[in-house]
C-alpha cells in the first residue's frame, strides 16, 4: 500500500479518519517543530557554557557513563515498546496496546527515577548548580528533557485510563498517536543529549 | 491563474516522494524491531568509540554527532511514520525548517559567543 | 503580617500617581460591575463572551485588550515625554522613570501589537480563506485567555509589589536578584512566559487553519496576501518564540532557583541572555510587521480598485524576509564586541532585508498606479505608511552599518528609528485594518470624518515626536536617561518631541471618541460589502454570522469575491443551505487562564503552595478536557436562511 494516495476515509488508520483528528496530528507536528527550537536554544546555551566551570566540576569530572548508559537503554527500549503499542493499535488489538503502553510508562518512570538519582548524586558530590554556569546549563538542558519525560509519563498514564474508559475510538487513537510522536521525539532529543553532553564530555 | 496552479503542483511533485500522503500498513512489528536493534547498535558504537579512543579526538565529536543524526533519522522514519497524513505532508517542511533554525541557533551562538572572530 | 504587607505594597506602589491609578481602576471596576448587575448581564457575559470559541468574538476580545494596552502604553509614553520636556525636570524620579519605560515597551510589544495582530488574524483569516472556523477553536480560546490573564498579571505589578524596571529587553545582570530584589521582574518573566505559551498555540492554530482549511479551489497562490502574511508570521512565531521562552526561563531560574547563568562570579555569561533574547527579538520584529504588510496589500488593492501588482513577488519577498530575519539578530548588539567577522556577517545580512522590503514598497505603489484611489481612512493610513516606513527602513540600514552603529547605538537615533518602523509600519497598518474590517466585525462603518481628524493628529504628531529624536540622537542624547542639563542643545528638540507626543495622544482620544460615536450613530452596512471588496470576507453579511459561510465558496481565481461579482455569481441558492455544525462554548479556556494566573502570581511572590495549586488546576483542566468532550451544536437551515436574506443574496 505504501506510496498510494488514499482518499477513502475508511481505508485510513483509525486516528486519521476524522477531519478534526487529522488537523490535530498536523498541529502536533508543528508543536514538535517548535520544541526542536526550544531544545536547540538549550543546546546552544550548553555549548557556550560547557567550559565555564568556575570552582565547580568540569564535564569530565561530573559525568560517569555507566548509569547514563542504563538510562539510555531504558529510554530506547521505551521508544521501541511505544512503537509496538502503536503497531498493536493499528491492528485494533486493545489488549497488547494497553500492555505495551504500560511497559513504556514503566520504562519512562524508571528513566526519570534514575535521572533524579543521578542528579542527587551530582549535587551531593559537586554541589548545586549555583556553583557554575556549566552546572546551570547542564542541569537545565538535561532537566528540561527529564521534565518532558515526566510530563509524558503522566500523559501516558492518563491515556491508559482514557483507553480503559472509552475504548479505542478514533479520538482516543489520535491521542495515543500524538502521544507516540511526543515519546519518540523525546528519544531523539535524548540521543543528542547523550552524544553532546555525556559522550562528548568524556572526550579529552 | 493556470500559472499559479502549475507552480504549486510543480512544488508538490518536486518533493514528490516526500509530500505525497501515505499510510503504513505493516503486517508485523518488524520495522520497530529493526529500528530498535539499529538504535542500540548505534548507541553502542558511539559509546565504544569514545570509551576506547578509537578515533582521534579531533574527529570524534563529528563522528558521534553523525551517528546521532542517523539515529534520529531511524526514529523519524521507522517509529514516527513521518510521511503519514491526509493532504500534503507539511510536517516535513516544518521539521526541515525547524532543523535549519535549530542548527543556525547553535552554530551562530557558538560563533558569536566565542568573541574571537576577526581582530578583536 | 507586616512583612507580607511590605512585600505587597512597597513604597514604589504608594506614590501619589500609583494611588491615583489605583483609585481610577477601582472606580472603573465598580462602575462596570454595577452596570452588569443592573442590566442583568453577568450571565450574558459568561455565555456569550467569556466561554466563546467563535474566532470572531475572540478577535473582538483581543481588540479590546489591544486598545486597553494602547491606552496604558500610551499613558506611559506621555509620562516619559512629560519628564523629558524640559531640562532638569523633577516630574518623575529616576526609579519611577525606569519603571515606566520598561512597562511602556513591554506593553506596546506584547500587550498592544501582538493582541492587535491576533485580533485581525482571528477576525479576518478564516473569512478570507473560506473556512467555517479555525482549526482548533478551543485552543484558540485558550490562547486568548492565557494572553488575557498574562496581561492582567503584568498590569498588577504597579498596583501590588512594584513594576519591573530593567527595560523591555530585561538584560541580565540588571535583572539578577542581587541587583534587582523587588518582585517587579518576576511579574515580567511570568507574564511573558504565560502569554508566550498562548502565542505559540496561536501560531500552530493559524498554520494548520491556513494550510488545511482553505475553501475548495483556493490554492496557496490564490490566497489573499493577508492570509499569506498570517501563514508566514505563524511559522515565524513557532520557530522564534521558543528562544524567548528559554531566555526568560534562564533568568527566572537565576532569580527564583539560584542557578548561575548570568552571574559572572560563577562563570555565568550575561551576554548569552542578550543573544537568546534577540534570536527571538529580530524575528519578532517581522512577526509584528508582516501582518501589517498583509493588511496594506489588501487595503491598497481594494481602494485602488485593482488587483495587487506583482502578487508572486509579494509572496516571494515575504518568504525571503522571513528567512533572512533569522540571520540578522546580532545587529541589536554589534557593540558587544563579538568581532569584525561576526559583525560584518550580520551587518550584511541585515542590509539584504532592505531588498525584498523595497520590492514590496514598489509593488504597493504600482498597485495604485493607474488605479482609482479612494482616500478612505483605511487607505489614508496606507498612504502615510509608505513614506514613513521607507524613512524608518533607511535609518535602519544606517544602523546596520557596523562602524556607524558604534556611534548610533543606544542613542535617540535608535529610538527614533524603531518607533519609525513600529509605529509607521505596525501601528499604521493595524489602524488601517481596524477601519477596513470594522464593518465585518460590528455591522457598521466607523465615522470617516472623525477618523480623518484622528489620522491627521496622529500622523503629524508622530513626525513632530520622532523627527527631533533623530537629531537628539545625533547630538549625543542616549536612550533611557531621565534627566539632562541645560545648554546641550537638547532642550528645544525635546520640548517639540513632547508636544508631538501629546498630539498623538489627542489622535488616540479622537479615535476612541469616534468609536463610541459610531456605535451610537450607526452607519449600518447592509450589503456586507461596504468597500467594494475583492476577497471572500465581503461575500457574507455584516457582521459576519456565527457560521461564516452559508455555503462554502468555490474558488477559481485570486481575488475570488471580485471574480464572483464580475461574473454575477454572488447569490446563494436556497436549496444549497444545510444545517451547520459548530463547536459548543466551554468555560475550560477561561478557567485554564485563571489557573495559570494563580500559578504565575504564586511564582512571582515565591508562594510555592499557591503556585503548585495553580499548576494543579492547569493539569486537572487539561485532563478534564480529554475525558469530557464539549460537543457540537447545530444551526438549523432555516436560521441560516433568515440571516442570509438581509443582504438580498438569496435566490430560490
Amino acid at each position: 500500500m505504501i506510496g498510494q494516495v488514499q482518499t477513502d476515509a475508511r481505508e485510513r488508520p483509525l486516528e486519521f479518519r476524522d477531519r478534526r483528528d487529522n488537523l490535530a496530528i498536523l498541529g502536533f507536528w508543528f508543536f514538535l517543530g517548535s520544541d526542536v527550537v526550544l531544545f536547540s536554544c538549550l543546546f546552544a546555551v550548553y555549548a557556550v557554557f560547557q567550559g565555564r566551570v568556575a570552582a565547580g566540576p568540569t564535564p569530565r569530572q561530573l559525568i560517569s557513563l555507566g548509569p547514563v548508559l542504563v538510562e539510555t537503554v531504558a529510554l530506547l527500549t521505551s521508544s521501541f515498546t511505544c512503537g509496538l503499542a502503536i503497531a498493536a493499535m493499528r491492528r485494533g488489538r486493545t489488549g497488547p496496546l494497553a500492555a505495551w503502553l504500560g511497559v513504556t510508562m514503566l520504562l519512562g518512570a524508571g528513566f526519570v527515577g534514575m535521572e533524579i538519582h543521578e542528579f542527587a548524586t551530582d549535587v551531593r558530590l559537586f554541589g548545586t548548580w549555583h556553583q557554575s554556569g556549566f552546572l546551570s546549563a547542564f542541569f537545565t538542558l538535561v532537566g528540561t528533557h527529564g521534565g518532558h519525560v515526566s510530563f509524558g509519563v503522566l500523559w501516558g498514564a492518563a491515556l491508559l485510563v482514557l483507553l480503559w474508559r472509552q475504548g479505542l475510538t478514533p479520538r482516543v487513537a489520535r491521542r495515543l498517536y500524538t502521544f507516540s510522536l511526543y515519546w519518540h521525539f523525546l528519544d531523539i532529543v535524548w540521543v543528542f543529549i547523550f552524544t553532546v553532553v555525556y559522550l562528548a564530555g568524556k572526550i579529552t | 491563474m493556470p500559472h499559479a496552479r502549475k507552480t504549486e503542483r510543480g512544488l508538490l511533485s518536486l518533493g514528490g516522494l516526500l509530500l505525497l500522503p501515505r499510510f503504513e500498513h505493516s503486517s508485523g512489528p518488524w520495522p520497530q524491531i529493526v529500528g530498535y536493534a539499529l538504535s542500540l547498535l548505534l548507541t553502542l558504537a558511539a559509546t565504544l568509540l569514545v570509551v576506547h579512543h578509537l578515533i582521534a579526538p579531533l574527529y570524534l565529536p563529528a563522528v558521534i554527532l553523525f551517528l546521532a543524526v542517523l539515529q534520529a533519522g531511524i526514529q523519524l522514519g521507522l517509529f514516527m511514520h513521518l510521511r503519514e497524513g491526509v493532504g500534503p505532508s507539511w510536517q516535513i517542511v516544518a521539521l526541515v525548517l525547524a532543523g535549519i533554525v535549530a542548527l543556525g541557533i547553535v552554530i551562530f551562538s557558538i560563533w558569536i559567543m566565542a568573541f574571537k572572530s576577526g581582530v578583536s | 503580617m507586616t512583612h507580607l504587607l511590605a512585600q505587597l505594597f512597597p513604597p514604589s506602589v504608594l506614590r501619589p500617581m500609583e494611588l491615583g491609578a489605583d483609585a481610577s481602576i477601582v472606580i472603573a471596576t465598580v462602575a462596570i460591575a454595577a452596570f452588569l448587575t443592573r442590566k442583568r448581564r453577568w450571565g450574558w457575559l459568561w455565555r456569550e463572551w467569556l466561554t466563546t470559541v467563535d474566532h470572531k468574538k475572540i478577535g473582538i476580545m483581543y481588540l479590546i485588550a489591544a486598545m486597553l494596552g494602547l491606552f496604558r502604553g500610551g499613558v506611559d509614553a506621555l509620562l516619559l515625554r512629560t519628564q523629558l520636556a524640559v531640562p532638569q525636570n523633577t516630574f518623575l524620579g529616576a526609579e519611577h522613570y525606569n519603571e515606566i519605560f520598561t512597562t511602556h515597551g513591554t506593553i506596546m510589544v506584547f500587550f498592544m501589537a501582538m493582541p492587535f495582530i491576533f485580533a485581525l488574524f482571528n477576525i479576518a483569516i478564516p473569512l478570507m480563506i473560506g473556512a467555517r472556523d479555525v482549526a482548533f477553536p478551543r485552543l484558540n480560546a485558550i490562547s486568548f485567555w492565557l494572553f488575557a490573564f498574562a496581561f492582567l498579571l503584568f498590569n498588577m505589578s504597579f498596583v501590588v509589589g512594584g513594576s519591573p524596571n530593567a527595560g523591555w529587553t530585561a538584560y541580565a545582570p540588571l535583572t539578577e536578584l542581587r541587583f534587582n530584589p523587588s518582585v517587579g521582574e518576576n511579574y515580567y518573566l511570568l507574564a511573558l512566559q504565560i502569554s508566550g505559551i498562548g502565542t505559540i498555540a496561536t501560531g500552530i492554530n493559524f498554520l494548520v487553519t491556513i494550510l488545511r482549511l482553505r475553501a475548495p479551489g483556493m490554492t496557496l497562490m490564490r490566497m489573499p496576501l493577508f492570509a499569506w502574511s498570517a501563514l508566514i508570521t505563524s511559522s515565524l512565531i513557532i520557530f522564534a518564540f521558543p528562544a524567548l521562552t528559554v531566555a526568560l526561563a534562564l533568568t527566572m531560574l537565576d532569580r527564583l532557583f539560584g542557578s548561575s547563568f548570568f552571574t559572572i562570579g560563577h562563570a555565568g555569561m550575561p551576554m548569552m541572555y542578550v543573544n537568546l533574547f534577540w534570536i527571538w527579538g529580530h524575528p519578532e520584529v517581522y512577526i509584528l510587521v508582516l501582518p501589517a504588510f498583509g493588511i496594506f496589500s489588501e487595503v491598497v488593492a481594494t481602494f485602488s480598485g485593482k488587483a495587487l501588482f506583482g502578487y508572486p513577488a509579494m509572496v516571494g519577498s515575504m518568504i525571503a524576509i522571513s528567512l533572512l530575519s533569522y540571520g540578522v539578530w546580532v545587529h541589536h548588539f554589534f557593540t558587544m564586541g563579538a568581532g569584525a567577522a561576526v559583525n560584518a556577517f550580520f551587518g550584511i545580512s541585515t542590509m539584504l532585508i532592505a531588498i525584498p522590503t523595497g520590492v514590496k514598497v514598489f509593488n504597493w505603489i504600482f498597485t495604485m498606479w493607474g488605479g482609482r484611489v479612494r482616500t478612505t481612512c483605511a487607505m489614508l493610513w496606507q498612504l502615510a505608511f509608505i513614506p514613513t516606513f521607507v524613512i524608518g527602513g533607511a535609518t535602519g540600514v544606517m544602523l546596520a552599518v557596523v562602524p556607524g552603529d558604534y556611534q548610533f547605538h543606544n542613542s535617540y537615533f535608535l529610538v527614533a528609528h524603531f518607533h519609525n518602523v513600529l509605529i509607521g509600519g505596525v501601528v499604521f497598518g493595524l489602524f488601517s485594518g481596524l477601519y477596513y474590517w470594522w464593518p465585518k466585525m460590528f455591522g457598521y462603518t466607523l465615522n470617516e470624518r472623525q477618523g480623518k481628524w484622528a489620522f491627521w493628529f496622529f500622523l503629524i504628531g508622530f513626525w513632530v515626536t520622532f523627527f527631533p529624536q533623530y537629531l537628539l540622537g545625533l547630538e549625543g542624547m542616549t536612550r533611557r536617561i531621565y534627566i539632562y542639563p541645560h545648554g546641550l542643545g537638547w532642550s528645544l528638540p525635546n520640548l517639540v518631541s513632547t508636544g508631538g507626543a501629546y498630539a498623538m495622544g489627542v489622535g488616540f482620544v479622537i479615535l476612541v471618541y469616534s468609536i463610541a460615536y459610531s456605535a451610537r450613530h450607526k452607519d449600518l452596512d447592509l450589503t456586507g460589502d461596504p468597500w467594494d471588496g475583492r476577497t471572500l470576507e465581503w461575500s457574507m453579511p455584516s457582521p459576519a454570522p456565527e457560521y461564516n459561510f452559508a455555503v462554502l465558496p468555490k474558488v477559481s481565481t485570486r481575488d475570488a469575491w471580485w471574480t464572483m461579482k464580475q461574473a454575477g455569481r454572488t447569490s446563494i441558492r436556497l436549496g444549497e443551505i444545510e444545517p451547520i455544525t459548530l463547536p459548543k462554548n466551554t468555560g475550560m479556556p477561561f478557567l485554564l487562564g485563571l489557573s495559570f494566573f494563580v500559578a504565575g502570581l504564586g511564582a512571582v511572590f515565591s508562594w510555592w503552595p499557591v503556585a503548585l495549586a495553580g499548576l494543579g488546576g492547569v493539569l486537572a483542566l487539561l485532563v478534564w478536557g480529554w475525558f469530557v468532550e464539549t460537543g457540537d451544536h447545530v444551526i438549523p437551515a432555516h436560521e441560516v436562511r433568515r440571516s442570509e436574506t438581509l443582504p438580498g443574496r438569496l435566490e430560490a
